[in-house]
C-alpha cells in the first residue's frame, strides 16, 4: 500500500535520516516513535509532500509519488489526509464547512450526508454551525480527523495529534479513534511521544533510532 | 480605578477631539443653508457626479484588493525567481505623489503620447482618448494605492499559519482554491483596512482626477468654493465625504468582526514553489506591475529631469529640501505622539462607547479634500476669534494664520489616520496576560506605558511614521494655502511648474521628492523585516 | 536655514500653545508682501529687479487666486499681505467686491496703463493682457474656414474640435464674454454645439489642447496665447497657427494679470510704489518676455515674437463683466455638460 524507500534527511549539515525504509498495509495503524527531533514530522510532510529533500521515494497505492526527494506530485493531488498537532481547523469557517472543504467537488446533498455521517460518528451531532473555537480541545480534534477522513484518503497522517489534550480525555479519544479508523479500514501513521498512545492505538510501532526505523 | 478611568477620558478625549476640529467646523457649515445654489447642483450635476464617483470607488476598490492582495499572496506564500527584491520593491511606487504618476502617465499615452504615436504609426490601431470613460482613471488609482492593500495583506499573510494553507492543500484544494478560500479570507481585517485608506483617498483626491478632467465628489466642492464662492456649500458637501467616510469605517469594522485569527508567523517559509514557466510567468506579472507602477514613470521623469536639469536646478531647492525635510520629520513626530495617546490600551477605552466614537472621529480628516481641510481650519480659526471678540478679548488670527503651527495641525488632522490605523494595530497584540502580569508585578500605569506598551507599540509607531512622512511630503493643497512665507516644499514647485505645462521642469522636484520617498521606505523596510524577525 | 531649524524646534515644544511663532520677521527697513497666483518662476525674476532698483524688498507667498482671496478675507486686518496679485479679470473683480484692495490712482498708473485695463476705482490695475483665441493645425484647416468662437459650435467642426477644461478661469471669462455678448440662451446653444464638436474629453491644460492639434486627435481649439509662444519657443516648426477670433465682431476676448494694493496693507506706500514700477517700460518688457504676454502699458511694443503673430481687435468688455457674470457662465456650462 505505501512504500518509502531510501528517505534521508538533513537539517542543515545535521543528518537525522539515512535510509529510511518503511511498507503498510491497506488499513493497517502504525505509530512512529523517537526522540524530538529524529525526524518523525519530517517523515510524515515528506509522505505528505510538504517539505522536500535531497534522497527518497514514495509510492502509494501503485503510483510513485516522489522520487529522488522531489515530489512528483503535488500536495493537493495526492489524497493523503493529515490531522495536525494544533489541528489547524479554519477559524473563519464553521465546523460543517471545516469537514465538507475537501469534498466540494460532491453535491450539496452528498456533501451534508456524508458530514452529518462523520459527526455522529465522531459524537458531536447538532455542531455542524458551531465555530471552532466554541469547541474544546477534544472536540476540535475529532474535527480535525472527521475533516481528514471526510475525502476518504489513501493514508491518513497524524502528528501528535492528542499531545495538547489531558490525560483523561485522551484516553478514551485514542479508543474512539482507533475505531473509527479501523471501521473506515484508513492506513494510518500517527507520530507521538506516549507509550500509551502507541499500545492503545497502534497495529505496528515503529521507532527511529540510529537514523534507521526498526519496526516491532 | 473610577479617578483613573476618568483621567484618561480626560486626556484622550481633548486629543481626540482637537485633533477633530476641521470635521466639526465642515459638519457646522450647515448652520447657514443656501438653498439656490443647492438646487442648481442638485438638479444639474450631483446625480452625475455621484454615480461617477460610485463607479470610480467601485473600480478602484475592487483592482486594488485584486491586484494587492494577489501580489501579496504572491511574494509570501510563493517562491519564484526574483521574489526576494520584488517584495521589497513594490512598496517603491509609495513614494510617487499621485498627481505626479497621473502627468507621466498622461505624457506617454494620452492620445498625442509617444506610446500612442507609436501605436498608431507603427501597429496601425487607431487612436483613442483615454480620458473618456472611466477605465484609465481607475487603473491610474490602482497603480498608485495598490500598495496600502499590498503591504497591509502582506503583514497578514506573514503572521498566517503555515499549516492552514498545507490543511487546505492536503485536502485538495488548487492554490487558486486555497487563496479564496482560506488565506484571503484569513486575511480579511487586513485587506479591509487597505481598502478603507485607499477608498477615502480616491475620495479625497484633486490632483489626478483634475489632469484627468474626470469629475468627482470633490469637483462639486471646488466648484461651490471656486466658483460660486460659497465657503458654506463646499463644507456642506466635504461633510456629505466625511459622512461617506463614516460608513466605509463603519463596515470596515464589521468586516473585521471579532475575530483576530494571526499568531504564530509563517517564518521565511513559502508553501508553495513556482518553478521552471511557472515561475517566470509570475516574476514577469510582478515584475510587470513594479514597471507600470515605479519604474517606468520614473524613467520617464529622468528623461524630463535629464533635458532641463540646466534650466531648473537651482540654489533654492537646498531650501526646498530644507523646508520638506522639517515639515515632514516634525508633522511626523506630532501625528504618531498623538495617535500613540490614542492607541495605547487601556481597561477604560474597551469599554467607553464615547471614547470610541471620538476617536474614530479624529481619523476623519483622512477623507477630507487638503484644501478643504485647509480652509475649514482658518475658518474654525476665525469663528473662535468672533467668539473671543464678542467677549472683549481678542483676535487671535494673527497669531495663527500664516504660523507653521496651523500647517502642522492641518497634516496631523489629515493624516491621523494613517498613522493611528498602524500604530492601534501594534496595541493590539499586546495580549491582556502582559498586562495583568505587570500590574500584579506592582507596576504603575506610567511604568507600564513605558516598559511594557511602548517597546511592544514601537514597530508600529515607526511604521506609521514613516508613512505619515512620505504623506506629508507629498501632500500639496493644504501646504499650498497654509505655508509660512519661505517654506515652499517640493511638492509645490512639482505643482507650480506642471500646473503650467512644464512638465520636463517639474521633473526634477518630482524626482527629488520620489528619491526621499524611496528611502523612507526602504527603511520601513528594513524595519518590517527587523520586526518579523523578532516576532 | 537657520531660521528654520530655530522655528521648527520651537514649534515641537508649543505645538499646543502655538503663540510664539509670529516673530518671525526678517528685520528688514523696507518690506513689500505679496500674495500671487501667478507662479514663481513668473514672478521672481521681477521682484529681484525691483529690489535692485529701490533696495526695496519683496517677499512672496504663491497660491491658488480662490484660495488666496480666502486667506486674505479671514486674514482681514491682521494681513501680511500689501499686495495681492492674480490672474484673470474674474479674480481681480472678486478680490474687490470683498473689500480686499484700496483704491490707488496716481499719475504715473494713469499714464502708464490705459483706463479699460484698471478698475474704475483703482481698486486694480491690469499689468498684462493675454487673449485667447483659435489655435489651428496648418496641414488641416485653412484659415478661411475659421471666423469666430460661436462659429466653432456648428456642424462642420463635428469631432474637430478640443477644448480646455471648465473648471479652468480662462474657460469662464471667455463664457462669460459671450453671454454679454449673445445673452444666455445662444450661448448655451453655442456651448451645447462645442459639446457636440468635441473630438476628445476637455483637457487640463491649455499645452495639452495644442498637443492634442498637433497629433491629429483634432483641427482646432481655444488657448491663450502665450501657450501657444512657450510651445512655438520649442518645437519652431510646427504646423500650428493663432486666428484672431470675431475681428468683424466682437474682437478676440482678452484677459488681464494684474494687481491691487490691500485694504489693511501695512506698507501701502512701498506697495503703491511696487505696482507703478511693475507698470513702468522696464518692468513690462520684462513681464512680457517672461510669459509672451502682451504688455498692459501701451507705450512699449510686444515682445518680437508676439507682435510676429500680428495685430488684433480686442474685445471692449468692460473685464468687470467678466467676474460679474462667472457664476451665471459656470451654472450655464454645468447644465450643458462641458466638463
Amino acid at each position: 500500500m505505501l512504500t518509502v524507500n531510501n528517505l534521508s534527511i538533513k537539517y542543515q549539515d545535521n543528518s537525522v535520516l539515512d535510509g529510511f525504509e518503511l511498507n503498510l498495509e491497506q488499513g493497517e495503524i502504525l505509530a512512529l516513535l523517537g526522540d524530538s527531533g529524529c525526524g518523525k514530522s519530517s517523515t510524515l510532510r515528506f509522505i505528505a509532500g510538504l517539505d522536500e529533500t535531497y534522497q527518497g521515494e514514495v509510492e502509494l497505492d501503485g503510483v510513485q509519488l516522489s522520487k529522488n526527494g522531489q515530489h512528483l506530485v503535488a500536495p493537493e493531488s495526492r489524497e493523503v489526509g493529515m490531522v495536525f498537532q494544533d489541528y489547524a481547523l479554519f477559524p473563519h469557517m464553521n465546523i460543517f464547512k471545516n469537514i465538507s472543504f475537501g469534498i466540494n467537488h460532491l453535491s450539496k446533498s452528498a456533501q451534508r450526508k456524508q458530514v452529518l455521517e462523520l459527526l455522529a460518528m465522531i459524537g458531536l451531532e447538532g455542531s455542524e454551525d458551531k465555530y471552532p473555537h466554541q469547541l474544546s480541545g477534544g472536540e476540535q480534534q475529532r474535527v480535525s480527523l472527521a475533516r481528514a477522513l471526510a475525502p476518504e484518503p489513501k493514508i491518513l497522517l497524524m502528528d501528535e495529534p492528542f499531545s495538547s489534550l489531558d490525560k483523561s480525555h485522551k484516553d478514551h479519544l485514542v479508543l474512539q479513534v482507533r475505531q473509527i479508523l479501523k471501521k473506515t479500514n484508513t492506513t494510518s501513521i500517527l507520530v507521538t511521544h506516549d507509550k500509551d498512545e502507541v499500545n492503545s492505538l497502534a497495529d505496528k510501532v515503529g521507532i527511529i533510532q540510529n537514523k534507521q526505523l526498526t519496526i516491532n | 480605578m473610577e479617578k483613573n478611568c476618568f483621567k484618561s477620558k480626560i486626556w484622550i478625549s481633548v486629543v481626540a477631539l482637537l485633533v477633530a476640529m476641521p470635521i466639526f467646523v465642515v459638519a457646522f457649515s450647515w448652520a447657514l443653508p443656501e438653498h439656490e445654489l443647492w438646487a442648481h447642483f442638485s438638479e444639474n450635476i450631483l446625480s452625475d457626479l455621484i454615480s461617477s464617483t460610485l463607479i470610480l470607488l467601485l473600480g478602484v476598490g475592487v483592482g486594488v484588493t485584486l491586484l494587492g492582495t494577489v501580489l501579496a499572496y504572491l511574494v509570501v506564500m510563493v517562491e519564484f525567481p526574483g521574489r526576494k527584491w520584488l517584495e521589497w520593491a513594490l512598496f517603491l511606487p509609495f513614494a510617487i505623489p499621485a498627481y505626479v504618476l497621473a502627468f507621466v502617465y498622461l505624457g506617454v499615452f494620452d492620445y498625442s503620447g509617444y506610446a500612442q504615436v507609436w501605436m498608431r504609426e507603427t501597429l496601425g490601431i487607431p487612436g483613442f482618448d483615454i480620458r473618456a470613460g472611466s477605465w484609465a482613471i481607475i487603473l491610474m488609482f490602482v497603480l498608485v494605492f495598490y500598495p496600502y492593500v499590498y503591504m497591509m495583506t502582506r503583514a497578514s499573510f506573514k503572521r498566517q499559519k503555515i499549516n492552514m494553507i498545507e490543511a487546505g492543500r492536503l485536502l485538495g484544494a488548487s492554490p487558486i482554491r486555497v487563496f479564496f478560500k482560506v488565506s484571503l479570507p484569513l486575511a480579511r481585517p487586513a485587506v479591509a483596512a487597505g481598502l478603507l485608506v485607499t477608498l477615502m483617498e480616491t475620495l479625497a483626491d484633486f490632483g489626478v482626477v483634475s489632469l484627468f478632467n474626470y469629475d468627482t465628489f470633490t469637483t462639486a466642492i471646488y466648484s461651490a468654493w471656486g466658483d460660486f464662492r460659497s465657503i458654506e456649500v463646499a463644507a456642506q458637501l466635504a461633510s456629505l465625504l466625511v459622512l461617506v467616510a463614516f460608513f466605509l469605517i463603519y463596515f470596515e469594522k464589521k468586516a473585521r468582526g471579532q475575530a483576530k485569527y494571526y499568531s504564530a508567523n509563517m517564518a521565511n517559509k513559502k508553501p508553495y514553489h513556482a518553478t521552471g514557466i511557472k515561475g517566470w510567468l509570475i516574476s514577469l506579472f510582478v515584475f510587470g506591475v513594479f514597471m507600470l507602477s515605479f519604474a517606468m514613470p520614473m524613467l520617464q521623469l529622468v528623461i524630463w529631469g535629464w533635458s532641463s536639469v540646466a534650466d531648473e536646478w537651482s540654489a533654492k531647492y537646498i531650501d526646498l529640501i530644507a523646508s520638506t525635510s522639517i515639515l515632514t520629520i516634525t508633522a511626523a513626530l506630532i501625528t504618531i505622539a498623538f495617535a500613540t495617546i490614542l492607541a495605547l490600551p487601556g481597561r477604560c477605552k474597551q469599554t467607553s462607547v464615547w471614547l470610541q466614537s471620538v476617536i474614530r472621529l479624529a481619523t476623519l480628516g483622512y477623507a477630507l479634500p487638503g484644501s478643504v481641510m485647509a480652509v475649514g481650519l482658518l475658518y474654525g480659526i476665525n469663528q473662535i476669534s468672533i467668539i473671543n471678540i464678542h467677549f472683549g478679548g481678542e483676535s487671535i488670527n494673527h497669531i495663527i494664520y500664516g504660523s507653521i503651527a496651523l500647517l502642522l495641525f492641518a497634516y496631523v488632522s489629515r493624516f491621523m489616520a494613517i498613522a493611528y490605523s498602524s500604530i492601534e494595530a501594534s496595541a493590539q497584540q499586546i495580549k491582556p496576560v502582559f498586562t495583568q502580569s505587570a500590574r500584579l508585578l506592582g507596576a504603575s500605569r506610567m511604568r507600564l506605558i513605558w516598559q511594557v506598551y511602548l517597546p511592544m507599540m514601537t514597530p508600529g509607531i515607526l511604521a506609521g511614521g514613516l508613512l505619515v512622512a512620505v504623506d506629508v511630503m507629498k501632500e500639496l493643497p493644504a501646504t499650498y494655502l497654509l505655508r509660512p512665507f519661505g517654506w515652499d516644499t517640493l511638492a509645490i514647485q512639482t505643482y507650480e511648474l506642471s500646473a503650467e505645462g512644464l512638465f520636463e521642469r517639474a521633473a526634477i522636484p518630482a524626482l527629488i521628492m520620489v528619491v526621499f520617498g524611496a528611502l523612507l521606505m526602504s527603511v520601513f523596510q528594513v524595519l518590517d523585516k527587523k520586526s518579523s524577525k523578532s516576532a | 536655514m537657520n531660521i528654520k531649524t530655530l522655528v521648527s524646534s520651537t514649534v515641537m515644544f508649543s505645538i499646543l500653545t502655538v503663540s510664539s511663532i509670529t516673530a518671525v520677521q526678517a528685520a528688514t527697513d523696507e518690506l513689500v508682501t505679496v500674495y500671487s497666483s501667478r507662479k514663481e518662476h513668473l514672478i521672481k525674476p521681477l521682484f529681484e529687479a525691483f529690489t535692485k532698483d529701490t533696495g526695496i524688498k519683496v517677499e512672496y507667498l504663491t497660491g491658488k487666486g480662490g484660495a488666496l482671496i480666502e486667506r486674505l478675507k479671514l486674514e482681514g486686518t491682521n494681513t501680511k499681505a500689501d499686495m495681492f496679485m492674480t490672474v484673470d479679470a474674474g479674480n481681480l473683480w472678486y478680490a474687490g467686491s470683498q473689500d480686499l484692495f484700496q483704491g490707488v490712482q496716481t499719475d504715473t498708473l494713469k499714464s502708464n496703463i490705459p483706463a479699460y485695463l484698471r478698475d474704475p476705482q483703482g481698486l486694480w490695475t491690469g499689468l498684462s493682457v493675454r487673449a485667447r483665441t483659435i489655435v489651428y493645425n496648418t496641414d488641416r484647416v485653412q484659415s478661411e474656414e475659421l471666423s469666430t468662437y460661436a462659429d466653432l459650435a456648428t456642424d462642420k467642426w463635428a469631432g474637430r474640435l478640443c477644448l480646455r477644461t471648465s473648471k479652468k478661469v480662462y474657460t469662464k471669462s471667455l463664457v462669460s464674454s459671450l453671454i454679454h455678448h449673445h445673452g444666455k440662451d445662444k450661448t448655451a446653444d453655442i456651448v451645447k454645439g462645442w459639446i457636440n464638436n468635441l473630438a476628445a474629453t476637455p483637457n487640463a491644460k491649455d499645452s495639452h489642447v495644442m498637443s492634442a492639434i498637433l497629433s491629429g486627435q483634432c483641427d482646432v481649439g481655444l488657448v491663450n496665447t502665450y501657450y501657444y509662444g512657450r510651445l512655438m519657443d520649442k518645437k519652431p516648426n510646427s504646423p500650428l497657427k493663432l486666428f484672431w477670433a470675431n475681428q468683424n465682431t466682437t474682437g478676440v476676448h482678452v484677459n488681464v494679470s494684474g494687481a491691487g494694493v490691500t485694504k489693511y496693507a501695512s506698507n501701502a506706500k512701498a506697495a503703491i510704489q511696487l505696482l507703478e514700477w511693475l507698470s513702468s517700460a522696464k518692468a513690462q518688457a520684462i513681464y512680457g518676455s517672461l510669459n509672451k504676454e502682451y504688455p498692459a502699458n501701451q507705450n512699449i511694443a510686444s515682445d518680437d515674437v508676439v507682435s510676429a503673430w500680428g495685430s488684433f481687435k480686442q474685445d471692449d468688455m468692460n473685464l468687470a463683466q467678466a467676474g460679474i457674470l462667472q457664476a451665471d457662465a459656470v451654472k450655464l456650462m454645468q447644465i450643458q455638460g462641458y466638463r
